[in-house]
C-alpha cells in the first residue's frame, strides 16, 4: 500500500463523507425538533433518486438541474408525511414512542412497496449526465466528479442550513420549537406550521442528496435501506437531533469507511464503521456533539 | 374588554373551574386571588387557550376566543406569562426577546416594545447575550413577562408572577405590572400574595374551589373581615 493510495481513498472518503452528512441532515433535524425518529427517510431518499432518474429519461434534464426541483418536492412530500401521518401518531395517548416508530416505519414499507408495483424493482440508472463518471484531477489524487459535487453541494447545504437557523425568523422559530415545543404559542407561533416545516426541511435536504446519488448510484425500491442505515449511524455519533453534528459524524463515517476498505477485504468495508459507532457509544452514549 | 361567561374547565374528568365569570376592563389591574388548588391558574389557561374550556364563553374586544387555538389567541393580542414562565431556556435572553416580536416580524417598529422594556428591567439590558437559563429566577420571570410585552399585548396574564423570587424583586415585579397599565395595557394577574396583589389592584376576585366566591373593587375586599382573616391572615 502506497501513500498515494492511502491519499487516494481518504480523499473519496471525504467526499463520501460529506454526501452521508447531507443524508443524514434532515434525519437529525427532524430528531432535534421534536424527537421522532423518521424511519422512512431512507424511503424519502429513494423516492429522489426516482424523481431524479425520471426527470432526466422523460424530460432529459440533467441531475444537477434537477436538484433544486427534486428538493421543493421532497419538501412538499416531508411537510404531506407530517400533516397527514406523523401528526396524528404524535397525539397517541398512550405508548407514543411505539405509535411514532411504526408509523413511520409502516410509512417506509408502503413507500418501497408502492415503489416496486409503480417503479419495478429494476436496477435503474441515470446513463449520461454531466457529472457521471468523469474525474478530475487534484494534486495527484482522481477524485470522482459527482462525489466532488455532491461534497460541494453539502457543504453549500449546511451553510445554508446554519444561516437559516440562527439568522432568521423562521431559523429561530424552529429553535424555539425545539426547545419547548409547548410554549411556541405563547409568543404567536403554531408549532404545526413549524414542524410542518422541519418535515419538509429535512427531507429537501435528504432530496439534494438523493438527485447527486442518482448520477452514481443504482436506483431501486429498496436502495433507501443501507443509506439510511448509515444515516442512522452517522447521526448517533455526530449527537442525536445536532444537525450539525450529523455534518461532523458524516464525515468520520466516509473517512472510516475508506479506511477500512483499505485494510480489510471489500465485504468487510462496513464493519469499520459500526465498530466506531459501538466505540462512541460505549464512551460517549450522547454522541461526539450531542448535549444532552 | 375581556368578557369571561360561566366557563367551565376539567383536567381528566375532574372540574377545575365550574361556573367561573370575570369581567376586565380597558386599562384596569385585576387581581384573582384565592388559595392553592382554586382554580386560578386554569382560569388564566381556559382564557389563554392553554386549556379548552368544556362549557361558557371567553370574548375578547367583541371576538369570541374560545375553543381558538393558543396562538391564534396570542395573535389576538393576549400575552399569557404562565406559572413555569416557559422560556426558552437554552437560547440568549436576545433570542427570547426576539421570538416574542415574532407575529410583528414584518413591522419595521418591531423592537418597539424595547424600550419599555429595558426602562422596567434594567438589568436584562447586561444579559442580552446570556442563555436564558443562567438567569436568576427573578431575572427569568422578568425576561417572561418582556417576551409577553414584544407581543404587543392589549391584555397581559400574569400566573403567579411572584412565585420562587426573592422579596426585594417581587417588589421591582409589582411596580413594573402598575407601569405596564401606565403604558396602556391592561392586566390580569394571579397572585397568592394576596397584600401586595390587592395594592396595585383595581378589582379582585376571590375563587374558592373552582367558583368565585367574592368580587369587588380592591380597596373593599382588602378590608372586608372575612377576607383579613381567611387570606390575609389579620
Amino acid at each position: 500500500m502506497t501513500a498515494e493510495t492511502i491519499i487516494q481513498s481518504l480523499a473519496s472518503g471525504l467526499l463520501m463523507g460529506l454526501l452521508y452528512g447531507l443524508i443524514a441532515a434532515g434525519l437529525a433535524l427532524i430528531f432535534g425538533l421534536m424527537d421522532v425518529v423518521n424511519f422512512a427517510h431512507g424511503e424519502f431518499l429513494m423516492i429522489a433518486m426516482y424523481a431524479t432518474f425520471f426527470l432526466f429519461a422523460f424530460f432529459a434534464l440533467d441531475p444537477l438541474l434537477a436538484a433544486p426541483l427534486v428538493a421543493a418536492s421532497l419538501f412538499v412530500l416531508g411537510a404531506m408525511v407530517y400533516l397527514l401521518v406523523v401528526r396524528f401518531a404524535m397525539r397517541a395517548k398512550a405508548n407514543a414512542g411505539m405509535v411514532q416508530i411504526f408509523s413511520t416505519f409502516g410509512l417506509a414499507i408502503v413507500m418501497r412497496g408502492l415503489a416496486q408495483y409503480f417503479f419495478t424493482p429494476d436496477y435503474r440508472s441515470v446513463t449520461h449526465s454531466w457529472l457521471g463518471g468523469k474525474t478530475v484531477s487534484v494534486a495527484g489524487v482522481f477524485l470522482p466528479e459527482p462525489q466532488l459535487v455532491g461534497a460541494l453541494v453539502s457543504i453549500a447545504a449546511f451553510a445554508a442550513l446554519y444561516f437559516f437557523i440562527h439568522r432568521t425568523d423562521f431559523g429561530r422559530a424552529l429553535e424555539a420549537t425545539r426547545e419547548d415545543a409547548g410554549a411556541v404559542a405563547l409568543v404567536g407561533i403554531d408549532k404545526n406550521r413549524v414542524f410542518a416545516l422541519g418535515w419538509g426541511l429535512g427531507a429537501a435536504l435528504v432530496g439534494l442528496a438523493g438527485a447527486i446519488m442518482a448520477t452514481f448510484f443504482y436506483i431501486y425500491p429498496d436502495v433507501g435501506a443501507s443509506f439510511a442505515l448509515i444515516a442512522y449511524v452517522t447521526v448517533a455519533l455526530g449527537g442525536f437531533g445536532s444537525v450539525f453534528g450529523a455534518f461532523a459524524g458524516g464525515i468520520i463515517v466516509g473517512l472510516v469507511e475508506a479506511a477500512t476498505a483499505l485494510a480489510l477485504p471489500p465485504s468487510l468495508k462496513s464493519i469499520g464503521i459500526y465498530a466506531v459507532y459501538l466505540l462512541v457509544v460505549f464512551i460517549r452514549p450522547r454522541g461526539l456533539f450531542g448535549s444532552i | 374588554m375581556l368578557s369571561v361567561r360561566d366557563v367551565t374547565t376539567a383536567y381528566r374528568g375532574l372540574v377545575a373551574i365550574s361556573g367561573v365569570s370575570i369581567e376586565v376592563a380597558k386599562g384596569e389591574i385585576v387581581c384573582v386571588a384565592g388559595a392553592n388548588g382554586a382554580g386560578k391558574s386554569t382560569l388564566l389557561k381556559s382564557i389563554a387557550g392553554a386549556e379548552r374550556p368544556r362549557g361558557g364563553s371567553v370574548t375578547f374586544d367583541g371576538v369570541r376566543i374560545d375553543g381558538l387555538a393558543q396562538h391564534l389567541i396570542t395573535a389576538h393580542g393576549i400575552a399569557f406569562v404562565p406559572e413555569n414562565r416557559r422560556l426558552f431556556p437554552r437560547l440568549s435572553v436576545r433570542d427570547n426577546l426576539r421570538l416574542g416580536s415574532y407575529l410583528h416580524r414584518g413591522a419595521a417598529d418591531r423592537e418597539a416594545p424595547l424600550r419599555l422594556v429595558f426602562e422596567l428591567f434594567p438589568r436584562l439590558s447586561e444579559r442580552l447575550a446570556q442563555r436564558a437559563e443562567t438567569l436568576s429566577g427573578g431575572e427569568q420571570q422578568m425576561l417572561a413577562i418582556s417576551r409577553a410585552l414584544m407581543t404587543r399585548p392589549r391584555l397581559l396574564m400574569l400566573d403567579e408572577p411572584s412565585q420562587g423570587i426573592m422579596p426585594k424583586l417581587v417588589d421591582e415585579i409589582f411596580a413594573a405590572v402598575k407601569r405596564i397599565r401606565d403604558a396602556g395595557m391592561t392586566v390580569l394577574i394571579v397572585e397568592q400574595r394576596m397584600a401586595e396583589c390587592l395594592d396595585i389592584a383595581d378589582r379582585a376576585y376571590i375563587l374558592q374551589t373552582g367558583r368565585v366566591l367574592m368580587q369587588d373593587t380592591a380597596a373593599a375586599i382588602k378590608v372586608d373581615p372575612d377576607v383579613r382573616k381567611a387570606y390575609l391572615g389579620l
